[in-house]
Parts: C-alpha cells; sequence; structure tokens
C-alpha cells in the first residue's frame, strides 16, 4: 500500500499541472463563498431556498465530485459554479473572475447528461461548433484542425463524418467531451456526464475521463450520484444532503494516481466508498427529521 | 428533454434501416408492395359504384359512374388541364405566401419575448374567424382576381406553419442553450444557428398541412367568385347540372393535392435528411 501510493505520487509528481496543485491551496482554482440560490415559486410570492450556505473550493488541476440524493442542489451548485444561474447570496470565482467573464473567456468547458448534440452536424462539426461561436476571430481551418485533435484525443477520429443518430450514447458523450476540450478551458465541469449511460460502457468512459484528466491537467468538477465514480475518479468528494440542500462533508480520497480497474480492489477504495455510504445515509437521515440548516462551512474550512 | 427523447427514438430508428441492402429502388418497389391493399380496396370501390350505379338505373346526374366520370375527363381534357393550371398557380404562390407568413410569425414570437406573448394569443384568436366567411370579403376588397384567392390561401394555410415552426423553435434542449450562452452566443445567434435547424423537421410537417389548406383555399377562392379555374369549373358544372364534370373537376383537384403533398414531402427528405428514417436506406 505505502509503495504503491509513493509511485502514484512519484507519476502524480510527472504530471504538469501537479506542481501548481499545492501552490492552489494558497489560490484556489474555483472559490466559492456562502452560496446560497432561492427560486421564485410559481403563483406565490414565497421563495424555495434550494441550497444554503455553500462553501466550496478546488485546487488547480483537481479532480473534486459532488454526490448526493436526487434533488440535493448538486446540479444547482454546478450551474452556479459555470456562471448559469446568478446565486441570490454569496459570491463564486473561477480562476479569480466572475464564472461569466470565465466562461466568456473559454475557461469553463461544460458536459452534460445528455449529449446535447446537434443532430443535423457530423461529429467534427459538433465539436467545432462551439468554438467557432465562442471565437469568432479565429480562422476556420484552425478551428476544424481543433476540432480533429480533440476528436483524436477521445479516439473518435474515424467517425468524425457521422452523425449523432449514427453513434452510440458512449460515443455521443465522447464528441460533447471533445466539443468541451475543443475550447482549451481551464475547468470542466461536468454533470452527471455517464448517467444515462449503461453500467459497461460507463465504466469505459469513467476510465477514460481519468485518463483525459491525467493527459490535460485539467480541473475537472464532476457531479454524480454514484459512489462507484465518485471514489475512483476523485481526489475529493464533496457529500451533499437534502432538507435544505448543503455540503454535509467533505471527503479527501485516500488513494493515488493513477488508478485503474486494479484500484477498485484495493481496501482503500473499498474503506472510501463505505464511508461515503454511511455519509449518504446519515445524510438523508438527519435531512428528514431536522428542517434546518447544518453546517456546511465546516466542510469548506477542512480544505484549507 | 422531450426533443432529446425524440432524437433518441430517431437514432434507434436509424439503426433499424441500418439493414444491408435497401437501396432507393428496393424502398420504391416495397413502397408499392405496402401500398397494393390500398390500391386494390380503390378497385374495390370503384367497381361496386359502377355496378350499383347500372343495377338502379341512377341518373348520371344524380351520381355518375365512374366509367362517366373517366369518359368526361378523355372528353374536356384540355378545358380541365387548363383550370387545373390556374388554380395550381393559386395554389403555388398562395402556399409560399402562407409559408413565408408562418414562419415570419413564428420567428417573431420565439425572439421577441413580450410581443410574442402579446402576438401568440391574437393568432390563435384569428385562427378561430371562420376562414370560409372572410371569401366574400376579400372577393370585395381585392376584386376578381389573383389577390383575393392568395390571401384567402395565406390565412387559411399560415397557421399550421406558425404553430408547427413555432413548437420547433421552442423545443430546444435548455442544455444546449446554456452551452451557447456559457460561450457568450446572444439570442439572434442561438435562434440562427440552433433553434432554426432543430425547427426545420417541424416546419416540414406545417408546411404538408398547409400545402393541402392551400388546395381548398384556392377552390373557396373560386367559388365565392372567379372566371376560371377548377373551383370556378366544379360550380359552373354543378348549375348545369353537368355531373360528370363536377366529378371529373374533383378528381383533378385531388389529384392536384396529391401531387403538392408529395413534392413538399420530397423537399423533407431532401432538406431535413438528419431526421433519420424507417424507411430509408442509411447513408
Amino acid at each position: 500500500m505505502t509503495s504503491e501510493a509513493t509511485t502514484a505520487a512519484a507519476v502524480i509528481g510527472e504530471r504538469p499541472g501537479a506542481e501548481t496543485a499545492s501552490a492552489a491551496v494558497v489560490r484556489p482554482h474555483i472559490h466559492a463563498v456562502g452560496i446560497a440560490v432561492e427560486f421564485p415559486v410559481r403563483r406565490s410570492h414565497r421563495r424555495v431556498r434550494v441550497l444554503s450556505n455553500i462553501n466550496l473550493s478546488v485546487p488547480k488541476g483537481g479532480f473534486v465530485s459532488l454526490i448526493g440524493p436526487s434533488g440535493c442542489g448538486k446540479s444547482t451548485l454546478l450551474q452556479v459554479l459555470a456562471g448559469l444561474i446568478t446565486p441570490s447570496e454569496g459570491e463564486v470565482q473561477v480562476a479569480g473572475m466572475h464564472p461569466v467573464q470565465a466562461s466568456a473567456r473559454r475557461l469553463i468547458g461544460l458536459v452534460f447528461q445528455d449529449a446535447t448534440l446537434l443532430p443535423w452536424k457530423n461529429a467534427l462539426d459538433n465539436v467545432s461548433f462551439l468554438l467557432d461561436v465562442a471565437d469568432k476571430s479565429r480562422p476556420r481551418r484552425e478551428v476544424r484542425d481543433r476540432a480533429r485533435e480533440m476528436l483524436r484525443l477521445v479516439g473518435l477520429e474515424h467517425a468524425a463524418e457521422l452523425r449523432p443518430a449514427q453513434l452510440s450514447g458512449g460515443m455521443r458523450q465522447r464528441v460533447a467531451i471533445a466539443r468541451a476540450l475543443a475550447l482549451d478551458p481551464e475547468v470542466l465541469m461536468m454533470d452527471e456526464p455517464f448517467g444515462a449511460l449503461d453500467a459497461i460502457t460507463r465504466e469505459e468512459m469513467t476510465a477514460f475521463l481519468l485518463e483525459i484528466w491525467e493527459r490535460t491537467g485539467k480541473t475537472i468538477v464532476l457531479v454524480t450520484h454514484s459512489i462507484d465514480e465518485a471514489v475512483f475518479l476523485s481526489r475529493e468528494v464533496h457529500v451533499m444532503a437534502t432538507n435544505p440542500a448543503r455540503i454535509i462533508e467533505t471527503m479527501a480520497v485516500p488513494l493515488g494516481y493513477p488508478r485503474n480497474e486494479d484500484t477498485y480492489a484495493e481496501p482503500a477504495f473499498a474503506h472510501a466508498e463505505l464511508r461515503l455510504r454511511r455519509l449518504l445515509k446519515e445524510g438523508h437521515r438527519t435531512g428528514h427529521r431536522q428542517g434546518k440548516p447544518g453546517r456546511a462551512d465546516g466542510a469548506g474550512k477542512a480544505e484549507r | 428533454m422531450s426533443g432529446q427523447a425524440a432524437t433518441d427514438e430517431a437514432g434507434n430508428a436509424a439503426g433499424v434501416s441500418e439493414g444491408p441492402g435497401r437501396s432507393l429502388s428496393a424502398g420504391l418497389a416495397s413502397a408499392a408492395a405496402d401500398n397494393w391493399p390500398t390500391l386494390a380496396l380503390l378497385a374495390a370501390v370503384l367497381v361496386a359504384w359502377e355496378a350499383l350505379i347500372r343495377l338502379l338505373q341512377v341518373s348520371a346526374f344524380v351520381v355518375p359512374a365512374p366509367s362517366a366520370v373517366f369518359r368526361t375527363l378523355a372528353a374536356k381534357q384540355t378545358q380541365l388541364l387548363d383550370a387545373a393550371w390556374i388554380t395550381g398557380g393559386e395554389v403555388l404562390l398562395g402556399f409560399f405566401f402562407s409559408a413565408i407568413t408562418g414562419i415570419a410569425v413564428a420567428l417573431v414570437i420565439a425572439r421577441f419575448d413580450r410581443f410574442g406573448r402579446a402576438l401568440y394569443p391574437l393568432v390563435v384568436l384569428f385562427q378561430t374567424v371562420p376562414k370560409v366567411a372572410l371569401a366574400p370579403i376579400f372577393i370585395l376588397w381585392f376584386g376578381y382576381d389573383l389577390a383575393p384567392k392568395i390571401m384567402l390561401i395565406v390565412v387559411i394555410a399560415f397557421f399550421p406553419v406558425a404553430l408547427d415552426m413555432l413548437a420547433g423553435l421552442q423545443s430546444i434542449d435548455p442544455s444546449l442553450v446554456a452551452l451557447m450562452r456559457s460561450v457568450g452566443a446572444g439570442r439572434t445567434e442561438i435562434l440562427r444557428r440552433v433553434q432554426i435547424p432543430h425547427s426545420l423537421p417541424h416546419l416540414m410537417s406545417g408546411l404538408k398541412i398547409a400545402i393541402t389548406f392551400s388546395v381548398i383555399g384556392a377552390v373557396v377562392g373560386e367559388f365565392a367568385g372567379a372566371s376560371a379555374g377548377l373551383g370556378y369549373m366544379i360550380q359552373f358544372a354543378s348549375t348545369q347540372l353537368d355531373t360528370p364534370l363536377v366529378f371529373a373537376a374533383l378528381l383533378e383537384v385531388s389529384v392536384l393535392g396529391v401531387v403538392f403533398f408529395y413534392v413538399v414531402e420530397l423537399a423533407e427528405r431532401r432538406f431535413v435528411s438528419w431526421v433519420p428514417r424507417y424507411e430509408r436506406g442509411h447513408r
């Protein structure tokens, strides 16, 4: 175990961006303080609170998962981090700026549960599409070359001419990831990207995502409801609970990188899974019993 | 979300059509094979009709036998074709302006929220007005020429175009809009690059309804006041108790409608080829 951990650490050290990871403890790449989100209730003057007092920070090059039951606001939190939802309270910074600004500078890449590809465009055009919209000054050819490169990265160069309807679910999701990566973002924000895939494809895609992360050194925030996925991929897992939606715990995953299918068999993996399972169960219980906000700020402090 | 579900289903459909050796000619042959019950049924009805008329000795000016209708069709060929030419022209022009109007209304409603919310109920209200009753008013306003017929067709046929296109524009996946917004795209750019292409299959089904409505509009327009065309011919022949000619003209109207309908459907297959079809070959 110890020898494995040290070799893993050695490999991490070789990754570009890993040396910045330690420096980023001082200045996190994604930083959210006191986030609360309220939505107006239809046909009434009441507002429903979907997130309260969220503190979160992600170091540069980190891999962080948000896990929790449906309706715990994890997707909402991701949208707040991406600048798609303006929080009612609190502040978010991505790469030291407002997320909308960061997004406009193509620092944030988004991947959703559905691949959301354009059915009338082939895989290559789907990959180049967003970059084309984002950066109009860039020459068409350069955009296409970049798209081709990204398709190669996700292993789909042979499928460039195929339309989404002709691709499998896993391939479509690879195209969506390539499209996000084409922007060359610093942060990849993924909302249950493998949620619609079958178990086998899902595991394949999980390994694929880990490989992409290790090769590119992007900061990744992953929303998931799979315990397996969260432990296997992340350096840190934020556990969320409902009623009210909050982060109840931040758990560091005691496993080094690189990880592979052997990782699933490690005692540390099983241990981390068990801990996560208990946390989720506990969060579920307390959430139902007491309807008041938990101490989510403790989780935020634990990271620093 | 429903849009996504639809594409998923479409994906499955494409999977079905991926079978080997589904060429176009094979598709046509299978289409004929699929339609033989319709053809057989039609033949049976015609035979029964002919037999009943002969057995009961029904006078031709009450109900003509199919044979009488076909005889008239042959005898008055040039007259009927001239009339069909005129009505066909009205239909095409009217359909063209219906499409333009319908598309414009849908785009305005989709692009400008506030104005769209104000406009939409008025469009629906207008749709509930019995358009046939407007025909005499259009004659009063625009005379006996082409203009009143075109106007009538437009008020009848723009609605399905507007409604279907609007449904297409609005059924876009919210995640896709979020994605576009995240890279700084504005409303117009989202409309142009995502919503309009996405709405094209919907637009095409609206156009298919509009083309059949256009035929009805042209005939009604000619009923209200005209000096030529198939509608005029039907009305004129019925005052002369020339029922076989009425039926012959009716047949021509139907054929016209069917031909136009399949032209639109052909255009649909050509221009929105990304919507996978069950019967079409894969790529």
